[in-house]
């Protein structure tokens, strides 16, 4: 089967992923699909396999023009998908789940167990694999969970497999176990579509790759005739211009230095400092540890070990609220659900942390905490009709800056920042970036973690880049540049 | 909105209904018209239902209004629903207290309010009761006990299934039985089972496994001596049970032969004499201040 | 209709169903609207509206309490033997109140510290403290208490026409009322049921709320069941058994929200006179008790669903 994907365009909202995406997926072939976060791999992959409608462009198969309506359908024609969350029922044996969508039956129509681990113990040899069938999948492992999702997808005989960071969650020798398996799915004349962030994974693995970048196909090359430098270069690709406002600040003395410090679930130590009017960026990528590592700090997830010291002296971060008395400020990158209560107000919000401050006897005074939440509001330009509108009526942009206002009225020191302009528009981050900067001019000190190289590379002074729960290196401005951190975040020297 | 209004009506329609076919007797101006308030303590037992059923029975012979409130056991909720029942006035009011202590201030407010209050079944330990119906459950203990040593013998090994702790039936039918049992029977376990099947069962069944000779069980109640039937036939055994109150249920088992006897009250004369009384109070007519009614043993 | 109405509406909403339900009982039987009946509607709501005051902290912060009723009970017994054995009855019932603070706050310390469901706390402490209760009493209950006015008076009295456990629940209305939206306590306690990891990254100490609401409701247990042991003279060790239902459903049909987070006291002072009303007016119109029941069940059905298609 070959698939030809040519002109792909779509957009969700004002917010254009795709404007022009051609792919070729040829039979027998590991194609690998590379590019940043948000480049659009994903919403490619989705309109293959009919998740979202493309706009424009179409999709050929065996030169037939040709749309799914649903995944299921994808499925049933040979074309599946396995994404990052897998598809697995954790209450079912491995088993059941192979054969949840299509039971086999004996003659009296109840479910036939034995026919179904035959033919299951006939794929797994075949394939050269082995799986506990009949345990509960809840039990297994990542790495035999998804190999059971990769043998129902065969076992419906598919034609095109999408693999969505495979490897992410897999031990070295789960991973060389999948490895296996997609040589013989190649053998069998299955096209893979890899995606990955993995240079070394894709480069053994692979034989295209195509890079894409904001939207459009940027390259599309035969393994053996490109190089891993060729690639970065293609992926960060655009140059940061003046979006980025330009930063004043000098930073000072050191404020807080973590040393060892071991959040839960690492297995190495992590040391780092933070100066005085300083944004430190912190890069690497999805599911590297960057935000693990702010938690603990922050004493939102456990600790084994190590200091974080704050302005000399030693925080004992157990619980937010001591980082919070250290004068920490905690910007989490999930403001529905860690940032704001939506039923609340947008002034109910804002005043939420500074309740004490603004009420010292405990009795609320509505028009002590109007005014308080009016001001932030009003500095941060929260776009809406009043305060009292309740938080969820307004957009990712504006949620974002009432989960900023309520920690600026903290008045903290340091202010640590998870992915602060994911998912808002271009306006709210321009805000957002002056903002950082009109703070670490009055000597506020940001640590920013940013999947989006650009925003590390146009606000931060130093970048610390981490690649699998550690320290890969931490870059002066001068010596950051797209190719240096996506060497460290990758594994790279 | 609509669908709100469409609510509401359903509301309105399910109360107006309910209340129209609810109704145990006519509607019309209620006050001093010479109804009867009756408050039973609950009607998730055979034996209150009986006794409720004598009351209207009698009720409607005599062409009386009567107006049933339930209190579900609960003595605050009698409380409660005495005061609704003196505030849509009543000529007499008969009570079927929950609790003796707590009943004494809804006799109390009664009395406050000149209304005559008749008691049933259970006393009330303060205020002024023109009447109390009740069978002699000290009386009713002695027969049970008595009977067992008739008919197992003296000194034989006997358990007592207890009623609710602290209830007047508990205590009486208790005492009653140990007036006798003491000196003529081996009392081996004495286990509450607040006067409830299942509950009794699950006591017998301890009860037996514990002392495996139990030749007779004396239960405060006939629900409890059900439970206890079961308990002695999961255990294989031939135990000479004797229950209390005669419910329907109890008189088919000693007809089966399961039972070997209760004590029977009788429920619905209780009941019937309750309006019989409360007749003659509203005539003026003067009445005994202690009603006893007639306990008989029922075997086979 | 445009939303800031519709809102309003949905305010709005149990109150309209109350006056309903006044106008539809008073239609059917003109002795119910008589003052009198009303004082003792009053007098009857008490109980379970103090109960359900403290219920609504407690379900706004998403948890649940099923042990007031046994909570009602052993403060009961507790300040019944207290006067027995020869305490100022007026003494008795702050120690009752007291007590009331100490079990409920009991049950805090096992929600937080402890690391368990409210549901599966409070469904361990319900029976653990109906079981003290047995003991305690024997169970038996304790009569024979003291004929001191004051003490009488609690559950019993009258002052200026309305009776005293009403004066109780009204004054106990407007102090919570203040605690819940007028200080920062009442902020948090909404706060943690909108949502407890926004709280807790907000340096909220969450424990110390959740406490606070337990040991609240604790202690307003402790103070109904003060009244219930004037109002009955005794105390029983079977006193309050399924009051917990009777509080949640006045707290729903007021409009709070189980999830936590919404809703508020002045709603459930109304799904109480609600409960309330119902229980008289049944009574007032002779409906047979097995039907009370049933109509009960269907109104506070018919409530939440009325709630639900408004939202």
């Amino acid at each position: 089967m070959e698939i030809v994907m040519s002109g792909i365009a779509k957009a969700f909202g004002t917010n254009q992923v795709l404007r022009d995406v051609s792919i070729t997926l040829k039979e027998g072939e590991v194609h690998a699909l590379m590019g940043e976060n948000g480049a659009g791999k994903s919403t490619l992959m989705n309109i293959l396999t009919g998740i979202h409608k493309a706009d424009a462009g179409k999709i050929t198969i065996d030169g037939v023009e040709r749309t799914f309506p649903n995944p299921r359908e994808a499925e049933l024609n040979g074309v599946a998908f396995i994404h990052q969350e897998l598809n697995i029922w954790p209450n079912l044996t491995l088993l059941e789940n192979l054969y949840l969508m299509r039971p086999k039956r004996n003659k009296f129509g109840m479910l036939d167990k034995k026919a179904m681990l035959e033919e299951a113990q006939n794929t797994c040899r075949e394939l050269g694999i082995e799986l506990p069938l009949t345990t509960e999948a809840g039990l297994c492992s990542v790495g035999h969970q998804q190999m059971t999702e990769i043998l129902r997808i065969l076992m419906l005989d598919a034609k095109v497999v999408i693999m969505d960071e495979p490897t992410a969650a897999l031990t070295e020798r789960e991973t060389a176990t999948l490895f296996k398996m997609m040589r013989k799915m190649k053998a069998r004349g299955v096209a893979i579509v890899y995606i990955s962030h993995r240079m070394e994974e894709v480069f053994s693995e692979c034989d295209t790759i195509t890079v894409m970048r904001d939207g459009h196909t940027i390259i599309t090359k035969p393994t053996a005739e490109i190089s891993v430098d060729e690639v970065v270069r293609h992926m960060v690709g655009r140059s940061i211009d003046e979006f980025y406002p330009a930063r004043t600040t000098t930073p000072g003395e050191v404020v807080m230095s973590v040393d060892n410090l071991k959040p839960e679930g690492f297995d190495n130590e992590i040391s780092f400092s933070l100066r005085k009017g300083e944004i430190l960026g912190v890069a690497g990528l999805m599911g590297a540890g960057r935000t693990e590592i702010m938690r603990a700090i922050f004493g939102v997830d456990k600790h084994n070990g190590g200091t974080v010291t704050v302005n000399g002296s030693v925080l004992n971060c157990k619980k937010p609220e001591d980082a919070i008395k250290a004068g920490i400020a905690f910007i989490t990158e999930n403001r529905k659900s860690e940032g704001l209560i939506l039923d609340f107000s947008i002034g109910s919000n804002i005043t939420l942390p500074n309740l004490s401050e603004i009420c010292p006897s405990h009795v609320l005074d509505k028009g002590k905490l109007n005014s308080f939440a009016d001001e932030l509001s009003k500095k941060l330009g929260v776009k809406t009709q009043s305060i009292h509108e309740p938080a969820s009526s307004l957009s990712g942009g504006n949620q974002q800056k009432v989960v900023i206002a309520k920690w600026v009225g903290k008045k903290p020191s340091i202010i640590i920042m998870d992915e602060p302009t994911r998912g808002i528009d271009i306006g709210a981050k321009r805000d957002i970036y002056d903002l950082m900067n009109e703070l670490t001019n009055d000597g506020v000190s940001i640590i920013m973690v940013s999947s989006e190289l650009p925003e590390v590379l146009g606000m931060s002074d130093r970048v610390m880049v981490i690649h699998e729960g550690r320290v890969a290196g931490i870059l002066d401005r001068c010596d950051a540049t797209p190719e240096s951190i996506m060497t460290l975040a990758t594994g790279g020297q | 909105m609509k669908k709100l209004l469409l609510l509401l009506a359903m509301a309105v329609m399910v109360i107006g209904l309910v209340a129209g076919c609810g109704k145990s007797a006519d509607n019309g101006g209620d006050k001093k018209s010479g109804t009867i308030g009756f408050s039973v303590s609950t009607l998730n037992n055979p034996f209150f239902v009986t006794m409720k059923e004598g009351v209207e029975a009698q009720a409607k012979a005599l062409g009386l209004k009567v107006k049933i409130v339930d209190a579900q056991n609960d003595p605050a909720k009698q409380a409660n629903d005495i005061s609704d029942l003196l505030e849509s006035g009543v000529s007499v009011l008969i009570i079927n207290p929950v609790d003796s202590a707590a009943i004494s201030t809804s006799v109390e407010a009664a009395n406050a309010k000149n209304i005559p209050v008749i008691t049933v079944d259970r006393s009330a330990d303060k205020g002024k009761v023109v009447a109390h119906i009740a069978s002699d459950n000290v009386k009713g203990g002695e027969m049970a006990a008595q009977l067992i040593v008739e008919k197992v013998g003296k000194a034989a090994k006997v358990a007592e299934i207890e009623g609710i702790p602290g209830a007047s039936a508990t205590r009486e039918r208790g005492q009653g039985f140990h007036n006798v049992a003491d000196k003529d029977l081996t009392v081996v376990a004495k286990q509450s089972a607040d006067f409830d099947r299942t509950k009794g069962l699950n006591v017998a069944t301890n009860i037996l496994q514990a002392n495996p000779d139990v030749q007779a069980i004396f239960a405060h109640n006939d629900e409890m001596a059900l439970g206890a039937i079961q308990a002695a036939k999961s255990a294989g055994k031939t135990i000479f049970i004797v229950g209390f109150d005669g419910t329907a249920d109890a008189d088919k088992a000693v007809k089966d032969g399961t039972l070997a006897a209760t004590i029977a009250q009788q429920p619905d004369q209780m009941g019937k004499i309750a309006i019989d009384t409360a007749q003659k109070v509203i005539k003026g007519e003067a009445v005994e201040a202690k009603i006893p009614v007639d306990l008989k043993v029922v075997k086979k | 209709m445009d939303s800031k109405a519709l809102q309003y509406i949905k305010k709005l909403g149990p109150l309209i169903g109350l006056i309903l339900l006044f106008i539809i009982i008073s239609v059917m039987n003109d002795s119910f609207l008589e003052f009198s009946n009303l004082r003792n509607l009053l007098r009857q709501v008490s109980i379970n509206a103090i109960i359900a005051f403290g219920m609504t902290f407690v379900i706004l912060t998403g948890g649940i309490d099923l042990s007031v009723g046994s909570i009602l009970a052993l403060s009961s017994a507790v300040m019944a033997n207290l006067i027995v054995t020869g305490t100022d009855p007026v003494l008795a019932i702050v120690l009752a109140a007291g007590a009331g603070l100490v079990l409920g706050g009991i049950n805090g310390l096992v929600i937080t510290y402890g690391r368990v469901a409210p549901f599966i706390a409070t469904l361990a402490t319900m029976t653990i403290y109906r079981g003290a209760t047995l003991v305690f009493t024997d169970g038996n209950p304790i009569s024979g208490l003291t004929q001191d006015p004051l003490f009488h008076g609690f559950g019993q009295g009258d002052i200026a026409g309305l009776p005293v456990p009403a004066i109780t629940m009204f004054l106990a209305f407007i102090a919570l009322w203040f605690v819940l939206s007028r200080t920062s306590l009442g902020r948090k306690t909404y706060a943690v049921g909108g949502s407890e990891k926004v709280s807790y990254i907000a340096g909220i100490k969450i424990d110390r709320v959740k406490i606070f609401v337990y040991a609240l409701t604790g202690m307003l247990c402790g103070i109904a069941g003060a009244i219930i042991t004037s109002r009955l003279n005794s105390a029983q060790p079977t006193a309050g058994a399924g009051y917990e239902l009777d509080a949640i459903a006045a707290v729903v049909l007021g409009g709070t929200s189980l999830a936590g987070g919404r809703g508020h006291i002045v709603g459930t002072l109304i799904g109480a006179l609600i409960i309330g009303t119902l229980n008289n007016g049944l009574n007032i119109l002779d409906v047979s008790s097995f039907y009370q029941q049933v109509v009960k069940g269907i109104v506070i059905l018919l409530a939440v669903l009325a709630d639900r298609k408004k939202a």
